[in-house]
């Protein structure tokens, strides 16, 4: 999964100015940290469950992505 | 007791009028007939043309459903009958949507739809009841335009399909549209007389009370829009000034939150979208940039070309800027500079039969003092950019159309407009513009561009439509939509009122764009010298019988130049800009070096004689060398001549090490155990180098804010961070020329290895850093204080040197905390300096006699991995004896970046002086060998050739003849020897 979200996911993200990096699987949990235009997107939930369909279709495995976002000190306000 | 802030419930008369121009455009169509037959494809982009299909099938895509995917191109399809009512009725496409889309309908491109319009007129351009869409559409999180807050509102990678509606537009309604539009702009602007708002806001008041808005009927709209004319518009009592000229214009990076493959379709949609326009519109003209642009057009969607040259011919669709791009004018270096004015011209000229007579770059972030001679050989009279007035922090710039003094002398005429370069034509706007504008009394008119931009879109209906009511507006300046030629011819040809500015053009923000993403910066240093090398090895093995490789050597000095593009080189770009600039470098570095091949002899290139020591790769030698075995010497080889070269013999004898102190022929040196020098005592000229921090790593919390990558702020100072020494320095090994020590630093994050070089017959100080970089946001620069008593910085510009002011005496001297420079910078007293030479670093700083190189940032705006990994680079320290010029430094300087080349020719040039050979290339028509010389010193002086030559142009036009050059100083001299 980290292979994936990370060679798969991450170029299709950074293409669009995000960024997002692995951070833990836990069963069917996949936690991943979103940096760049992600961090504050307003409707980044769409984004993820796009990825939950790519895992799905891709890897045939149903999971819930769980976002954490870091926004820029100079965006966070 | 809570304080309680008193505040307005009740609606005021100009809510009033917004929300029932709220209510107004609901009715802007007649009729709206929802097309329920859309089929999408999700891709992705992966080259200009090429696309990876997420599914095989196209899929329904009914309203309500979710439309594109991260980094997402959508093909969408349609077919549709039209309903027999509205066959030979005007009647459009309306999507409502956050992604750029080209439709095209049965087989004819119709136009763009974008956030920034929302219809096309379709029943002029498409045939029959029976209609075929195909529409591309592509999405960014970033919009093209972040000004526009409908654009901001709907951003995402992931929306939500509004349906698509053959639609009829109400004309009446429309128009009263634009006219309130216009209307509510001026009068809640407050730049505008405050009794015309007053009068503005009652009228509109009084015009909206005619509608009954439960049931909107024609005739009350009419009304309303005749009371508009006759109350409104033809009160003349307030009276505006100024004349301010119009010029539409799309501001289109090529890459930027986007990627160079996207800006094909990008650049496609803005061409097509203001070529409706004009259809549209017989008085609209519009300008647009980068030769580049257009040659996409024509490779890939040659219809729109064809188009696209009837506007060109009928004067209409203007091709500005003579550039190829938009390029950095900071970092590249003058050959490149020039290339980008001979390749953007001869393509005008090839395909328009055009010379474009200025140089257009609204965005470019900051100007080297070497343009104006540039431009004036290149066939630019005119230079125009919107920086200096709008994003200077510290001094407001004196000037909107002046004259600009280069560094040679070479003046052009300039226009730094008031106001932004991306402007939607509202009044409010053009007043500003003329309110800023310094040179209401010398300078004639002010120049306002208008349009959408940073990723095209360009000018809109509503923004002509509202051009068209302004000479109705009495408070307004007077206004003319011009082009950016007419303009510029209009206001400044024979204007003896206008200003001199003699110097660069500096630009008081994004000084860290000469720092940001080192890897570029170092590889375009290393390509410009191995194109010029690849050029004048090409010709002499052409005298050799051997074919000219013209169209590979041109394709290669293309792909450097787009790099060059301000938000590339400069490193402002998301992170696969970077990859796609990388993979381009590896590329062209990789070619170059087939058309450089190899030989038994090695030839220096140079035009005068090697007495550096200089690094030649050997796999049996003992130092390596940014990850290359070899050793050094001091090469005995004349100009442009081959030679042998042997290591030097030997032994070690001629340094001794003793602890941290070191004795060398040249010097007795005190380090200290993080790699600085406290003492560096010249045993020839008998003096002290060192006074303060020498060759002192510092690190610094690097905090600009929101343009991260662009900025550098001044406040870095006032946080230094620890650099903890992991192994102190030790001494390595020595042979007969070169001795080593090393040091690694480090913090928590990162490890920093530098290795120090001493040598027996170079004054030189070579200081190899080996990097493992994984800081955010922190600067590190090596700072050099210096004992001499110096009140400037000379710089290398690439054709000359600037001299800038080390004192803080003035605002303009403290804005100019980080300066760009190119291979050297250098402080002197009378007698002595030291200079830094670099291979590829461009970011400086210096206050009093303390100079500091930057070396890296660690960004994370717009790429969060910016600059993060390892990184290899050397720079030199160089001591010397009187001034930079009196010591060669500038040709040290090139013996540092230019190796020499294995390869067998015969060098059969003339003798050029002083002169700096800058390039020898095939002239692009094939009847010349061009030579390009450059006096790089501010020296006067005379060349005999041994024969006539043409005396060209840098656009290879021969101007005359002649076999004797008479240089001036900073002079660039391009001649053409008959083939």
């Amino acid at each position: 999964m980290e292979k994936y979200i990370n060679e798969y996911i991450r170029p299709r993200l950074q293409g669009d100015g995000g960024e997002i990096t692995f951070v833990k699987q836990e069963g069917d949990e996949v936690t991943v940290l979103l940096q760049g235009e992600c961090s504050k997107c307003l409707i980044l939930d769409r984004c993820l469950a796009w990825i939950e369909q790519r895992v799905e279709a891709d890897r045939g495995e149903k999971v819930k992505i769980i976002g954490i976002r870091k926004k820029p000190y100079f965006q966070d306000v | 007791m809570a304080h309680i802030k008193v505040q307005r419930r009740s609606m005021r008369p100009e809510e009033w009028i917004q929300l029932r121009f709220g209510w107004l455009k609901r009715h802007i169509y007649s009729e709206k007939n929802e097309i329920t037959t859309f089929m999408i494809k999700d891709a992705r982009q992966v080259s200009e043309m090429n696309f990876e299909f997420y599914d095989e099938e196209f899929r329904p895509l009914k309203k309500g459903d979710m439309y594109f995917t991260p980094d997402g191109t959508a093909f969408i399809e349609a077919d549709y009958e039209l309903p027999a009512h509205l066959e030979g009725k005007k009647y459009c496409f309306s999507l409502k949507t956050a992604a750029e889309m080209i439709v095209k309908v049965n087989g004819v491109y119709v136009g763009g739809i974008d956030p920034n319009r929302e219809r096309l007129n379709l029943s002029d351009y498409a045939e029959g009841r029976k209609l075929h869409f195909e529409i591309m559409g592509y999405n960014r999180s970033k919009p093209d335009d972040e000004r526009n807050p409908e654009s901001l509102s709907v951003r995402g990678c992931r929306q939500i399909f509004e349906g698509g509606y053959i639609s009829v537009v109400n004309e009446a309604v429309q128009s009263l549209v634009y006219d309130i539009e216009m209307l509510l702009d001026a009068a809640l602007s407050e730049v505008f007389n405050e009794d015309f708002s007053a009068m503005v806001i009652r009228g509109l008041d009084a015009a909206l009370n005619l509608i009954d808005f439960d049931d909107l009927r024609d005739e009350d709209v009419i009304a309303a829009s005749k009371y508009i004319d006759e109350n409104i518009f033809a009160n003349k009592d307030y009276k505006g000034s100024g004349n301010v000229a119009l010029v539409a214009h799309s501001h289109l990076d090529i890459a930027y939150y986007w990627r160079r493959i996207h800006a094909v379709q990008k650049n496609l949609r803005t061409v097509l979208i203001q070529l409706r326009l004009m259809d549209k519109y017989p008085d609209f003209k519009y300008a647009h940039t980068q030769a580049y642009t257009y040659e996409t057009v024509e490779k890939y969607y040659p219809e729109i070309f064809e188009e696209l040259k009837k506007r060109i011919a009928e004067g209409r669709f203007e091709p500005v800027g003579a550039m190829y791009v938009e390029p950095d004018c900071n970092v590249p270096a003058c050959e490149s500079l020039i290339r980008q004015c001979l390749y953007g011209q001869s393509y005008f000229r090839e395909k328009f039969g055009l010379t474009v007579n200025n140089c257009w770059l609204p965005d470019v972030f900051g100007n080297s003092w070497i343009l104006p001679q540039i431009l004036k050989k290149s066939g630019v009279d005119y230079f125009v950019s919107n920086k200096m007035s709008t994003w200077n922090d510290t001094n407001r710039f004196p000037h909107n159309n002046f004259i600009w003094k280069g560094i040679d002398g070479s003046e052009v005429y300039a226009c730094v407009p008031p106001t932004h370069f991306i402007t939607w034509n509202m009044p409010s706007q053009v007043q500003e513009n003329w309110e800023a504008y310094q040179d209401k009394n010398e300078g004639g008119q002010t120049l306002q561009m208008f349009g959408y931009g940073d990723g095209g879109s360009g000018a809109t209906e509503e923004m002509v439509e509202l051009m068209h009511r302004f000479e109705k507006l009495s408070v307004m300046p007077k206004t003319e939509h011009t082009t950016g030629s007419e303009f510029l011819k209009k206001n400044f040809d024979g204007n003896d009122k206008l200003a001199t500015w003699d110097g660069e053009l500096y630009l008081e923000m994004h000084r860290g764009t000469f720092t940001t993403k080192s890897k570029m910066k170092a590889y375009n240093r290393k390509l410009e010298f191995m194109l010029r090398d690849a050029e004048l090895l090409s010709v002499l093995r052409m005298k050799n019988g051997k074919e000219y490789p013209a169209e590979k050597l041109r394709e290669i000095y293309k792909k450097l130049m787009i790099n060059q593009f301000h938000d590339i080189l400069p490193g402002s770009h998301i992170t696969p800009v970077y990859r796609d600039a990388m993979a381009d470098y590896e590329q062209m570095e990789k070619d170059l070096a087939e058309i450089i091949g190899g030989g038994t002899k090695y030839l220096n290139t140079l035009n005068f004689k090697r007495k550096s020591v200089t690094f030649i790769p050997d796999k049996n030698g003992n130092i390596i060398r940014k990850g290359e075995k070899g050793y050094y010497t001091i090469p005995d080889i004349f100009a442009l001549s081959s030679g042998q070269i042997e290591p030097a013999k030997g032994g070690t004898d001629w340094i001794s090490v003793n602890g941290n102190n070191v004795e060398t022929p040249l010097y007795s040196i005190k380090f200290a155990p993080d790699g600085s020098i406290l003492s560096l005592r010249d045993k020839e000229l008998c003096r002290e180098w060192v006074k303060g921090d020498f060759n002192k790593l510092k690190m610094y919390h690097d905090t600009p804010g929101n343009y991260d990558a662009w900025d550098i702020l001044p406040n870095y100072k006032d946080r230094p961070c620890e650099i903890a020494v992991k192994k102190p320095l030790e001494f390595i090994m020595a042979d007969g020329e070169c001795a080593e020590f090393s040091v690694t630093l480090a913090t928590e994050k990162s490890e920093w290895q530098m290795i120090i070089r001493l040598f027996r017959d170079s004054r030189g100080i070579e200081i190899e850093n080996i990097v493992d970089w994984n800081e955010k946001h922190k600067l590190v620069k090596a700072e050099y204080g210096c004992n001499v008593l110096s009140r400037e910085l000379v710089c290398d510009t690439s054709a000359g040197i600037i001299r800038r002011e080390t004192h803080r005496n003035t605002s303009w001297q403290q804005a100019r905390f980080e300066v760009c420079h190119h291979k050297w910078c250098d402080m002197a007293e009378q007698g002595g300096g030291v200079a830094l030479i670099n291979e590829g670093k461009y970011g400086v700083s210096a206050e009093g006699s303390t100079m500091a190189l930057s070396l890296l940032r660690a960004t994370i705006r717009p790429d969060p991995t910016s600059d993060m990994g390892t990184h290899n680079f050397c720079y030199m320290i160089y001591p010397h004896a009187g001034d930079a010029v009196s010591a060669d430094i500038n040709k040290t300087a090139f013996e540092y970046n230019v190796p020499l080349r294995k390869a067998d020719v015969e060098c059969a040039l003339p003798d050029f002086g002083k002169l700096w050979l800058q390039a020898v290339k095939l002239s692009e028509n094939g009847k010349y060998i061009v030579v390009r010389l450059c006096e790089q010193n501010g020296e006067r002086g005379v060349v005999e050739l041994p024969e006539k030559a043409a005396v060209l142009n840098m656009l290879e036009d021969e101007i005359g003849e002649s076999d004797k050059i008479e240089y001036s100083p900073f002079e660039i001299i391009t001649l053409g020897f008959r083939m």
